[in-house]
């Protein structure tokens, strides 16, 4: 099928302004819009930037703007978008060059939320494994999902507003850790996620979890982040 | 280095985030409409004289009362919807379901009330 393929581009080394390339190209509905950007820096224009590693949905290296919404390139069919696509940088990050943006304030977020396993105590007897059961891990099992790709936090209007804003992805990482039964670190992050620049600033405009390539409830997370801040439980 | 990270309200307005972005659009609209409408109010009563009388007679226009009306129930309607899901975390699984059901009561309760108005204002 033929299709209209409309990509934002910015060279700071060559351009004063951002604009738009178009190209027509010949594809089958079955590709990735991956597939069609490495089309286009293969045979058009090898000065095309993008950020992909594995393109199989798992490194979250390719997250962008396709039709005015967050998604990964590499999971996105040709036949879910249509035949004109418009390829985008994602939101509230500065550009580097075409579809590369600065991830910097993003994970400067994400290291906010102590987002390792914190466990000072002693080791069980046997000295090998903290155990837990079943339900404890499927408490926290969904927000282990997460990819880092930045399609939540850069669909949210509260990041877009401010940086400052620790963001989806940074909440969906401390609700991974405050809610596993084995990290002694839940009141600590509790702490912070509950200042000005934390919970707060979720309007519950569900724009996160329509977002997520995973399909992480990260609204529900959030929310039970809010219902752990003020109750003082993480049951 | 590299483009600014500013968002403007153009381009945020043009995100799809489809249903749930348009709530919280009408949400933003419907507060920023009452703040707007209260904060005229009370300034006109203190004012008073030609300009007071000049701001009552926008309140008194029939479309006035549409608009205000939609920012109120809107905003009542869609803040209700999002504090049942703040405070019950679970059933933020069914928010979908949830905005139907706001549509749901919200469009009979202003139908109604926008009929009533306009029923009013032609001399009904």
């Amino acid at each position: 099928m033929q299709v209209t393929l409309k990509i934002f581009r910015y060279n700071p080394e060559v351009d004063k302004k951002w604009h738009y390339e178009t190209y027509d190209l010949d594809v089958d509905e079955k590709e990735r819009i991956l597939d069609l950007l490495e089309l286009v820096k293969g045979h058009h224009d090898g000065t095309l930037s993008f950020r992909r590693s594995c393109a199989h949905g798992v490194c979250g290296s390719d997250a962008m703007r396709i039709n005015g919404r967050n998604m990964l390139a590499c999971k996105t069919l040709v036949r879910d978008v249509g035949d004109k696509i418009t390829v985008e940088p994602l939101l509230g990050l500065k550009v580097i060059k075409d579809l590369i943006v600065d991830m910097e304030p993003f994970f400067d977020n994400y290291k906010k939320v102590l987002p390792y396993f914190i466990n000072e105590s002693p080791l069980p007897a046997d000295g090998k494994e903290r155990l837990q059961s079943p339900e404890q891990r499927a408490r926290f099992d969904e927000t282990t999902k997460c990819i880092l790709c930045a399609a939540c936090t850069t669909s949210c209007p509260s990041f877009w507003a401010s940086d400052d804003y620790l963001g989806p992805a940074a909440l969906v990482t401390a609700h991974r850790f405050i809610f596993d039964s084995r990290d002694e670190a839940a009141s600590e992050r509790l702490h912070i996620v509950s200042e000005t620049s934390g919970l707060a600033r979720c309007h519950t405009v569900f724009n996160c979890t329509m977002a997520c390539p995973r399909e992480i409830q990260i609204t529900k997370a959030i929310g039970e982040l809010k219902m752990a801040t003020l109750t003082g439980k993480v049951d | 280095m590299g483009l600014k990270r500013n968002v403007s309200l153009a381009t945020a307005l043009r995100y799809k985030g489809q249903g749930p972005f348009l709530t919280y659009i009408l949400h933003r609209i419907g507060g920023l409409g009452m703040a707007v409408f209260i904060t005229i109010h009370i300034l006109a009563s203190f004012v008073g004289g030609k300009a007071g009388v000049f701001v009552n007679s926008i309140y008194e226009n029939w479309l006035f009362q549409i608009f205000i009306f939609f920012c109120v129930l809107f905003h009542a309607i869609n803040g209700l919807r999002i504090t049942l899901l703040d405070l019950f975390p679970k059933l933020l699984e069914h928010s979908r379901e949830a905005i139907w059901i706001e549509w749901a009561v919200f469009l009979p309760v202003y139908g109604l009330a926008v009929f009533v108005i306009v029923h009013t204002a032609l001399g009904g």
